[in-house]
């Protein structure tokens, strides 16, 4: 209950400051059941040594975007390598979902949920020597309101700061930042990579040469040095001393390691290659290991961690534009009993792997388990589908009106087993057609609507995460949003969200998700697939390997025994 | 990948003129004598006892295990290709998850992939669509080859000029980078990259037809047939055309291995049939990842493919050196 005492003595604070200690206990039960630890312990190998290379292998670098700035950028690898450069007002422990001081010694939330009062740790200074205080987070939410303003909401962090409308400086060390309503996932919001707190120079700057890097300067343990996309990203050990990490983090003082190399790799076997043959220290990929990869990597003497990504797994969403066989409900309902969740998670990624449980991984907060409804029932999918008039013709598959019940599955590089859903489909007589598309088709196929089912995800450990794919007056992808569900649908579980994050109840909070993630199982809006599992192989040389509450890399307390 | 190499016609070929009609290429000369009647005939003033010296190639042929053994491999891959049925009972589709990832046993002889698929039916069942993408490939070039070699060389002057140019420009491209345009323009399929390979092989046929077209149009026989009042389109139709496409029917037969590589490269990377079908090249890409744990589901189809392609240019080899 540390966050209580620090808290300011006035009473009328305290309902809020409960709540989110309340906060903290819900999700603390809620991981109990897939969480892993979130770190290995550097206990094992003696007094940490320090200096050297640490060298990590990302999967491919952003085809369509390729960015660094904190506030911008969305791709998961990079919000890893800005964790590390850039610190937040707030850090969220992993094992608990529980927010806690970093940047930010203590805060207030006022009682309507619309003033969010920081009081700075002091003595911060960025890496090049300015000072970290009330004033540079205040510019630093002006920038991103400005951000927003100019790339007309595209920019990534938009939907972290909704209802955000400026701060005003208290005093040197105490900031107010000011909502227009309230948002319930804004707190957690600051413990992330992209509210991470930058040189307010640097937004002087145009968005286009932010993300390059230039002029991107956190208060990190590390310094950006260079990034070249498509090819590494470097970080450098801070030259002045780093003395204000997360009380999560072990290492009070400066970095372990000299430099961080971030490099990008296609091929997932190169990769698991590099870690075996020790030309690489850390195995970073996107998709979880293969059973065979994790089986090489601990044979070879290495290791592989493991944790669910907090957000949204890795789901379906439906095509359901009228005329499409997905606008059909029933087809829905099917879909879901035609899919065996439990075998394709131990073909792909091994019988140890977690089933995915709902629309949510397991490790996000307020995560509901849904597996009752998400049962394999090839029987019962194939009842309803006779009943729906859809009658087994050619080939197996089904037919109503002498149309085929055909799903058109665009798949793109971050799809994982496709073939394996077409196999189990085709048992209930749905006829899966996968397209791979050409680079060209990857950037239209959404807007156009040329699919039946496809497939994305979101890493935020906040269900909030699910709006900025299904909700459309903020999602990412506007077209997948509106043709996700009918209107109906659509606004209801836009009302849901707006119960969720409108209010600081933390009772109503936690009932509208768990509504939420009901309903979008029963109105057959998502179809998650597998519970997405960030693994890492991580070689026998380095310790102190440990994970953010988003599952990014946190290299405080790493060293290595062979610099 | 040498398929840029096979596509540059060989400079004997390009350069030949009236005066110098020996100076075909010695191979060619052979294959056309084994691989087409239409050529030995255009050959028949060179004298008698041809069918002797056919008879005679032939048992050395027959003398020859490894031609033979070739030669029996590449019927195989042709006929599992038209009937896979034959050599394997084992849907090339269904999963087994159970069985997913078996090292090669009696029950599968390639092992199963990470579906539990059986690995050789699948070789056998993408055999039909890489050899249909190789005939649809080799047709494309011949055709369109021999179409523009005949109106080149029969025309000459400015047609030539500008046909050869353009050909010249197409030889400047790697047939590889040219194919990878084209399948990316068309989109995904074994159709696509059939084409792709066909057009991105046209020039050697182009060039070749030409320069045996140069060759005939001076022979006497064709200038006996214009002095005898025969308009150019029967001179061309009735006795250019049919002495001029041997060596394009010889250049067809030793590029189809080349056409196999190309084909096999293009699904390799993504652009060919869509799944859960199999063509060679998908199959040693979808085992790429499993090199270290698990290599027969990358090794095995390369083996076949590299042993069809390595069987092809072993029979080119000996027909070639039968001639010696």
């Amino acid at each position: 209950m540390a966050i209580l005492r620090r808290f300011g003595p006035r009473a009328r604070h305290r309902s809020a400051v409960t709540a989110f200690t309340i906060a903290g206990v819900v999700a603390l039960a809620a991981c109990g059941g897939g969480g892993e630890p979130a770190s290995s312990g550097a206990a094992a190998a003696g007094a940490p040594k320090t200096g050297g290379t640490l060298k990590v292998s990302f999967f491919p670098d952003n085809p369509t975007f390729s960015c660094i700035d904190p506030f911008q950028v969305y791709w998961i690898e990079h919000r890893t390598i800005i964790r590390n450069f850039a610190d937040s007002l707030t850090d969220q422990d992993p094992e608990t979902g529980k927010i806690v001081p970093w940047l930010a010694q203590s805060w207030e939330i006022s009682a309507d949920g619309l003033t969010y009062t920081f009081k700075l740790r002091d003595g911060v200074t960025f890496s090049n020597g300015k000072k970290l205080d009330a004033q540079a987070v205040a510019d630093n939410a002006q920038g991103w309101i400005d951000t927003v303003k100019a790339t007309n909401g595209a920019a990534f962090g938009a939907s972290y700061i909704q209802g955000l409308t400026g701060a005003t400086v208290v005093d040197p060390l105490t900031v107010q930042l000011t909502l227009s309503q309230p948002n319930s996932s804004f707190l957690q919001a600051t413990s992330t990579t992209n509210l991470a707190i930058t040189d307010p120079a640097n937004f002087a700057r145009d968005p286009k040469t932010r993300c390059t890097g230039e002029g991107v300067v956190g208060s990190g343990q590390f310094v950006l040095d260079h990034y070249t996309p498509k090819v590494e990203t470097v970080l450098t050990k801070r030259p002045t001393p780093y003395s204000w990490p997360s009380e999560l983090v072990e290492n009070s003082g400066d970095a372990y390691l000299d430099k961080v190399v971030f490099n990008y790799v296609g091929e997932d076997s190169v990769r698991t290659g590099n870690l075996v043959s020790g030309a690489i220290d850390i195995s970073w990929p996107r998709n979880p290991f293969t059973v065979q990869d994790t089986t090489l990597i601990e044979r070879s003497g290495h290791a592989v961690e493991k944790r669910p990504l907090p957000g949204v797994a890795y789901t379906h969403f439906a095509n359901t534009s009228p005329g499409r066989p997905l606008a059909d409900p029933e087809v829905r309902k099917a879909l879901y009993k035609a899919i065996d969740l439990k075998s394709y998670a131990a073909t792909i990624f091994g019988p140890e792997y977690p089933v995915v449980g709902g629309v949510f991984n397991s490790t996000t907060p307020y995560y509901e388990d849904q597996s009752a409804k998400l049962a394999y029932d090839p029987e019962g999918a194939k009842k309803i589908l006779d009943a729906a008039g859809w009658t087994v013709g050619e080939g197996g598959f089904r037919f109503k009106d002498g149309k085929q019940l055909l799903l058109d599955y665009p798949i793109t590089q971050f799809s994982a087993g496709p073939e394996l859903v077409q196999a189990q489909l085709k048992v209930v007589g749905i006829n899966l057609s996968l397209r791979p598309l050409t680079p060209a088709e990857q950037t239209t196929y959404l807007p156009q609507g040329n699919y039946d089912l496809t497939s994305t995800y979101f890493t935020r450990a906040n269900p909030g995460a699910l709006q900025f794919i299904i909700n459309p007056e903020v999602a990412n992808s506007k077209a997948l949003a509106t043709r996700s569900a009918s209107p109906e649908a659509i606004a209801d579980t836009q009302a849901l969200f707006a119960q969720a994050l409108r209010t600081t109840d933390e009772a109503q909070i936690t009932k509208a998700y768990a509504d939420l993630q009901e309903y979008l199982i029963d109105e057959g809006i998502s179809f998650p697939l597998f519970e997405r599992v960030q693994t890492a192989g991580v070689s026998s040389h380095v310790h102190g390997f440990a994970f953010t509450s988003e599952s990014f890399l946190r290299l405080n307390d790493v060293w290595k025994d062979n610099s | 990948m040498t398929a840029d190499v096979h596509l540059v016609p060989e400079p004997e070929a390009a350069t030949l003129t009236k005066t110098a009609p020996a100076k075909n290429t010695p191979a060619k000369n052979v294959l056309a004598k084994n691989a087409s009647p239409a050529a030995v005939a255009a050959r028949a003033e060179a004298g008698g006892g041809r069918y002797d010296g056919l008879r005679a190639g032939l048992a050395q042929l027959v003398r020859k295990p490894v031609f033979l053994l070739a030669l029996l491999y590449v019927l195989f891959v042709v006929v599992s290709a038209f009937a896979p049925g034959l050599f394997t009972n084992q849907d090339p589709i269904e999963t087994h998850p159970q069985l997913a990832v078996l090292a090669p046993s009696l029950d599968h002889p390639f092992g199963t992939d990470y579906y539990g698929r059986d690995l050789w039916s699948r070789v056998l069942h993408g055999s039909a669509l890489t050899i249909q993408a190789t005939l649809i490939a080799l047709g494309i070039a011949t055709v369109a080859g021999l179409a523009l070699g005949v109106v080149a060389g029969f025309f000459g002057g400015v047609v030539d000029a500008l046909l050869m140019r353009i050909v010249d420009v197409q030889l400047a491209i790697p047939g590889l980078l040219m194919a990878l345009s084209i399948v990316t323009a068309l989109g995904y399929g074994t159709v696509p990259v059939a084409i792709a390979v066909g057009v991105s092989i046209v020039p050697g046929f182009a060039r070749t037809t030409r320069a045996e077209v140069l060759r005939v149009k001076t022979l006497p026989y064709v200038e006996a047939a214009r002095a005898a009042g025969a308009g150019w389109g029967r001179v061309l139709a009735r006795h250019v055309l049919p002495n001029s496409w041997g060596p394009v029917a010889v250049l067809a037969v030793l590029d189809t291995g080349v056409a196999i590589i190309a084909i096999a490269s293009l699904s390799f990377l993504g652009f060919g049939a869509k799944p859960p079908a199999a063509e060679w090249g998908t199959l040693i890409s979808d085992g790429r990842d499993y090199l270290i744990t698990a290599s027969w589901l990358s090794l095995l189809p390369g083996l076949f493919v590299a042993l069809l392609v390595l069987s092809l240019n072993h029979i080119s080899k000996t027909l070639q050196e039968l001639e010696r």
